[in-house]
């Protein structure tokens, strides 16, 4: 048995199956109880589990996530949300000091399996810091696990996948496409493998990585495209990549390009680029385009359009790479 | 949602969820596509909650209560006692299950309802407010758009409606008490209808009608025996007037209206029902944002495929050209919903049925004797009268006739005229002949039960052929 | 209503038929299609179906008449219809319905098509347009048929393959390469993957080589792998030490398993000599075309059992080899002989074409002598004798003899195109690949026809390349056409 969902939909519905399986899953953030979540993640969670498993946090994204640790440390496994991946910043300490740290710190003895959900990414009109695209600083962070489904379908797997694990996930959902279509989603919980990169065009000229609210308009470039037959890989979790399939790809097609919606220095583009180089240079045919937002702060609603990468600039990009 | 604006991306947007669009969206949803549809008020639209259901309702309930009180003739004696309240009660109740019905099957196909007041903002979106105590507004982003909006009754200058001395049809059905006395501007089809419910309610009715017949498009020999029987139940009809305005007087009103010479003509009254037509609905749409624009009657151009100047913009029902009927508009929501699903569907109807339900009903479907010969064909008439039909005989409804008009080279039927009992049901084999193509042979010599008042349908084809049984053929 | 029908064209251009005998009484009733008649032309005997659903009023002629084509032949009752003259419904080898058939006078009047919800939905379905099928239905009807029949008759008859249509595709393999500075090099390798490091392939590219053409020595992670030095010994052309190995690298093995041998001589030897005296004496081009021949594929069909009556097995060959007479009439210098040594091409005066039949004992060539002054069926009396004879040795040197053109029949086991060798001392030869349905592009639709490729290989000492595709074009002028060959 399956429902249509949308995104944040099957987010809502991962919740409810990890809660309902297990009674140490717990969720907790700003708004999350009886308002049932400013985006609706976590309706009914409150009618259905109580106060004492779902609770609702003063605003302190600091306290959030550092209780969350203190739990996670003691046996139970807290899903904390912070509203805004932009306001995951206050929280930054806990979770680079003590999140990803914990089971080095204590050779093992201590695990967190937490995972801290945030919807991230702009593309919704909104102001200052609720547009953040940051996972390069929690990829960059060893001992954190990061999570970006594009699809409902995923959303819900990759979730309670993220759930079971006894590591710590930083789960980012691109909020842009959390009502954007509707997709088949199981009942019953499932598990979609993190660490797993998904290829969702297959093609043998050029290969494209992205992933999150990116996806949607590379998989539309790329089927526009009438001389270039494009790859488009999802690459579903950032931390670890999935490098045995995006160096697959990279070795069948030789040429390459990559889109993320996050500024481009330091972006992981870069590392995507450097590794393949790393591993399948002598299949290489072009530079590796990097098709990214800009090196500054994320502009205000009305120059939101020009910051995003969007069908034509991502088409510009895949034709650098097939030309060259 | 506390900041930012999320859009709910969906395949169709169906803005207006009566016969047209919830048709439409049922449809579309069973094609396999992922439809929104949004409703600002009810479910079923005005069909279902304030048109042609609540009106039938009581057209039936006002019968039998007039019928049980008036059938000495078969030797029943009844005088019967109407609770108006509870004969509202029980149309609400009926409407409730049909609108219920609707949400549940919408639903069933996987329809997403979203109830609130939608426009277009441009660049394939709709901007939605949420009515009630809903969370403000939202933004839907679609991949084709149907307008289905409807209509809303003509205001006619001076007689704005308040609802409690100048009221419009809707009122009019929901009215728990009925006044000793109303006057009726406009004798249409809603004008008529509503007329016999009350007169047949005990309320004195005068109707006010600015040509010189009522229900002008059908012509005089099928509205004759609906004056006559006005005239039977004490319908005071007043042709060649306008109404020109009301104030209070007493307890009641004062109802002016004016000839063509600019005599005025005063009626004492409790109530005044104005029904002089309907208007489409496209002022609240913000059409300019994506490009529309109705034309001089209101409605927005439509191909065959219903669809509009705008490639993803769809419009059916009575926002589109074309008798402002619930079936069309249900016909037209079909073809809408799989024309976006890729199928090769189209408009390609032959003719659109139209009914009356007054006493006796009227129903028409195709052309008349007049039409045939305008378009080039050499008409055959036939007409069998209901005084010569074994069946109505029986019901003590023999007032009216069956006529059918054909091509006299080929027999194709081209279209039906009754005026009688059930013609609203009776159309209906018309209508499929003049669907089929089929020809007077075919209709004539298919067997029709006896004793049935479908007969005469029969009968009325062999007149045409010149060799009816039960009626001298010409 | 009386609905007169008149004798339509029986086919092949003909003017009138003989009525052999009538198929129907005054009377009968009949249904669309049933055969009313059969007649006789001097071509074929047909059979001439009714037109209408209907009875039979009248039957204008007695069995024995000659009835010209067009004349009045049968009238029909039909229910509701006008009498219409009957030069819509076509005899059994007409393509697709006439749609200008006039329409009934209902139609013209309003302009009106009548036709049920279903039938409309299928016309829509089907891309037809309603207005512009004839329906056959009572008074005038459109029926699901008539709308089936009308999106199947749109499509046009089978045309002659004009000569702008069809591609030549050409295939000389004695051009030299005329690849820059590799000539009298290494050969291209021509891989589709080649790993290299990408200085390498900035060098390749300045230098104007295609990376997948530089031979590899190397190999790394399976695949063929190449240096910057490589490709520059590649780009100079030199002798470079690179070897010849091909795409597989240095690890090709050699079968160790040992061999078995056979004699190379009697007829094995004979014909391999005549191969290679022939192909390495003339320079060998072949010119491949496919015919479109679903008319041909119809009229041998038809006249297949006609020659049975005489006895005579009728097969392809015939009409390809008088296509092929008329087409060397027209361009005489393929039916010709180069002698070096006098310095003269003799273009012969006999048209002896001779067939390849494979034997037993290999290639043989028996020749039919003058196939010009034949008639079909003698042709096919002919071939199908010389072919036995070859077949069980009991063939003369005289039979395979005088040959002046040659015509080989592989397509006969299978296959498309090939390069056949000449026959020497002809100047071409005529290869015949498998008649088979093959999708054919007209006028921007795809469609199944039974098409014949051919491969004409021509000694371009004696013939261009234009002259053999001229001739070409005329054989499968009448290949397409076979009528064309009743005016030669």
């Amino acid at each position: 048995m399956s429902e249509n969902l949308t995104l944040v939909q099957a987010v809502r519905d991962g919740l409810r199956d990890g809660m309902a399986e297990d009674d140490d899953v717990l969720v907790m953030g700003q708004d999350v109880g009886k308002n049932g979540g400013v985006f609706r993640a976590t309706e009914g969670l409150y009618d259905e589990f109580g106060d004492e498993r779902v609770i609702d946090t003063p605003l302190a994204e600091s306290g959030i996530i550092g209780s969350a640790v203190g739990m996670a440390a003691y046996g139970l496994k807290p899903v904390p949300e912070i509203q805004f991946s932009g306001f995951m910043y206050p929280g930054f300490d806990q979770i680079v000091s003590h999140m990803s740290r914990l089971r080095t710190r204590s050779r093992g003895r201590y695990t967190l399996p937490m995972v801290l959900r945030a919807p991230m990414g702009g593309g919704i009109r909104a102001p200052e810091h609720h547009s953040e695209s940051k996972e390069a600083f929690y990829a960059h962070e060893a001992g954190l696990k990061v999570a970006m489904p594009s699809t409902p379908h995923d959303a819900k797997g990759m979730l309670i996948a993220s759930i079971r694990d006894p590591d710590p996930v930083v789960f980012l959902e691109p909020k842009k496409i959390y009502r954007a279509f509707r997709e088949e989603v199981p009942d019953d919980p499932y598990e979609v493998e993190l660490g797993e990169a998904a290829v969702r065009k297959e093609g043998t000229d050029v290969s494209v990585f992205t992933w999150g609210a990116m996806t949607r308009p590379t998989i539309e470039a790329a089927e526009k495209m009438e001389e270039v037959d494009v790859e488009v890989v999802d690459l579903r979790s950032l931390s670890p990549i999935d490098f045995d399939t995006i160096v697959e790809s990279f070795k069948k097609t030789g040429r390459a390009a990559i889109v993320h919606e996050a500024p481009n220095t330091g972006g992981l583009g870069a590392e995507i680029a450097a590794t393949i180089q790393e591993e399948a240079l002598l299949y290489q045919e072009a530079p590796v385009e990097r098709i990214t937002g800009f090196d500054v702060p994320f502009p205000l609603a009305a120059l939101e359009d020009y910051y995003l990468p969007e069908p034509a600039r991502i088409a510009a990009g895949i034709e650098e790479a097939f030309d060259f | 949602m506390v900041v930012g604006d999320i859009s709910t991306g969906t395949e169709v947007a169906i803005v207006g969820a009566g016969p047209g669009g919830y048709v439409a969206a049922i449809r579309a949803g069973q094609l396999g596509l992922d439809v929104t549809l949004v409703e600002k008020d009810a479910y079923g639209g005005t069909c279902l909650n304030y048109g042609c259901i609540p009106s039938k309702a009581m057209i039936t309930a006002s019968d039998v209560a007039h019928e049980a009180g008036s059938a000495e003739e078969m030797g029943v004696y009844a005088d019967p006692e109407v609770d108006v309240a509870e004969m509202v009660d029980w149309k609400d109740g009926v409407v409730d299950q049909l609108t219920g019905g609707v949400e549940k099957l919408c639903k069933a196909n996987g329809v997403n309802l979203v109830e609130g007041r939608a426009e277009f903002a441009g660049g394939d979106k709709l901007r939605v407010v949420h009515g009630g105590d809903g969370q403000g507004s939202e933004t839907i982003e679609y991949e084709h758009a149907v307008v289905s909006t409807g209509s809303r009754p003509i205001e006619v200058p001076g007689f704005e409606f308040d609802g409690e001395h100048v009221i419009d049809s809707r009122q009019a059905l929901a009215m728990d008490d009925l006044p000793e006395s109303i006057v009726v501007v406009g004798a249409g089809y809603i004008g008529m209808e509503l007329s016999t419910v009350f007169a047949k309610l005990g309320v004195d009715v005068t109707v006010v009608e600015m040509l010189d017949d009522m229900l002008p498009q059908y012509g005089e020999a099928l509205t004759r025996p609906v004056r006559k029987r006005a005239e039977e139940l004490g319908i005071d009809v007043h042709y060649g007037l306008a109404a020109d305005s009301w104030e209070e007087s007493g307890d009641g009103i004062v109802v002016a209206a004016e000839d063509e010479d600019g005599d005025t003509t005063e009626f004492e009254t409790d109530k005044v029902l104005v029904a002089v037509g309907r208007q489409p609905v496209t002022d609240t749409l913000n059409l300019e944002a994506v490009g529309l624009e109705p034309n001089d009657d209101g409605r927005l151009e439509t191909d065959h495929e219903g669809r509009t100047d705008v490639e993803n913009v769809f419009a059916i029902g009575d926002v589109a050209p074309g008798p402002m009927l619930a079936h069309k508009a249900s016909k037209e929501g079909q073809v809408v919903a799989e024309v976006i699903a890729g199928e090769p569907a189209a408009m390609d109807y032959q003719a659109v049925p139209a009914a009356v339900f007054t006493d006796p009903e009227i129903a028409t479907v195709g052309l008349t004797e007049d039409e045939a010969a305008e378009q080039g064909f050499e008409p055959a008439v036939g007409k069998f009268p209901f005084n010569a039909s074994g069946r109505a005989l029986t019901t003590g409804e023999s007032d009216g006739f069956v006529q059918v008009v054909a091509d006299e080279e080929s027999g194709f039927i081209l279209g039906a005229q009754i005026v009688g009992p059930e013609a609203s049901e009776l159309i209906a084999e018309f209508g499929l002949a003049v669907e089929m193509g089929a020809t007077l042979e075919d209709v004539a010599s298919t067997i029709h039960t006896h004793p049935t008042l479908a007969e005469a349908s029969m009968e009325a084809a062999e007149h045409a052929l010149g060799h009816a049984i039960h009626t001298l053929n010409r | 209503m009386a609905r007169e029908f008149k004798l339509p064209d029986v086919g092949e251009g003909v003017a009138e038929g003989e009525l052999v005998r009538w198929l129907v009484d005054e009377g009968d009733t009949v249904t669309e299609d049933q055969p009313v008649a059969e007649v006789e032309t001097d071509k074929a005997q047909v059979e001439v179906p009714a037109p209408v659903n209907g009875t039979v009023r009248t039957l204008h002629w007695d069995e024995g008449d000659i009835v010209p084509v067009g004349d009045l032949f049968v009238t029909f009752d039909v229910e509701g219809e006008a009498p219409e003259p009957a030069d819509d419904e076509e005899a059994t080898e007409d393509e697709g319905e006439s749609d200008e058939a006039a329409a009934s006078a209902t139609s013209e009047a309003s302009g009106r098509t009548f036709a049920p919800p279903s039938v409309r939905k299928l016309a829509r379905e089907l891309g037809v347009d309603l207005d512009s099928v004839e329906g056959t239905g009572p008074s005038g009807r459109v029926t699901e048929g008539d709308v089936r029949a009308a999106a199947e008759g749109g499509e046009e008859a089978a045309e002659p393959a004009s000569e702008s249509k069809s591609a030549t595709q050409r295939v000389s393999g004695d051009e030299p390469a005329s690849a820059g500075g590799a000539a009298g090099g290494q050969e291209a390798a021509g891989r589709e993957k080649t790993l290299a490091a990408p200085a390498t392939r900035g060098v390749a590219r300045e230098l104007g080589v295609d990376i997948n053409d530089v031979p590899a020595v190397e190999q790394r992670e399976g695949e063929a792998f190449v240096t910057a030095e490589a490709v520059q010994a590649y780009a100079e052309g030199g002798q470079a030490a690179q070897g010849e190995a091909a795409a597989g690298g240095p690890d090709r093995e050699f079968a160790e398993g040992g061999e078995t041998t056979q004699p190379y001589r009697g007829i094995r030897r004979t014909i391999g000599e005549a191969m290679a005296e022939s192909k390495y004496t003339a320079p060998h081009v072949t010119h491949h075309d496919t015919a479109v021949i679903d008319n041909l594929v119809k009229t041998r069909a038809k006249l297949k059992a006609r020659a049975e009556a005489e006895d005579v097995k009728l097969t392809y060959m015939p009409f390809v080899m008088k296509a092929v007479v008329a087409a060397l009439k027209e361009f005489p210098i393929l039916n010709s002989e180069l002698r070096e040594a006098e310095d003269e091409i003799a273009v012969k005066q006999d048209y002896n074409i001779g067939v390849a039949v494979a034997t037993d004992a290999g290639l043989m060539v028996p020749v039919v002598k003058h196939v010009d002054q034949k008639s079909m069926l003698e042709i096919a009396d002919d071939m199908n004798e010389l072919v036995a004879k070859a077949r069980d040795r009991s063939i003369s040197r005289e039979e395979m003899q005088g040959g002046t053109f040659s015509i080989t029949n592989f397509g006969a086991i299978g296959g498309e195109y090939a390069t056949p060798i000449i026959n020497y001392p002809e100047t071409a030869i005529l290869g015949l690949g498998a008649i088979d349905e093959r999708p054919v592009a007209e006028d921007g639709e795809v469609r199944a026809a039974k098409t014949l490729p051919l491969s004409l290989s021509i000694d371009h000492r004696v013939v261009d390349g234009a002259e053999a595709a001229q001739f070409t074009n005329r054989v499968m002028e009448y290949l397409s056409d076979p009528e064309l060959l009743l005016l030669e």
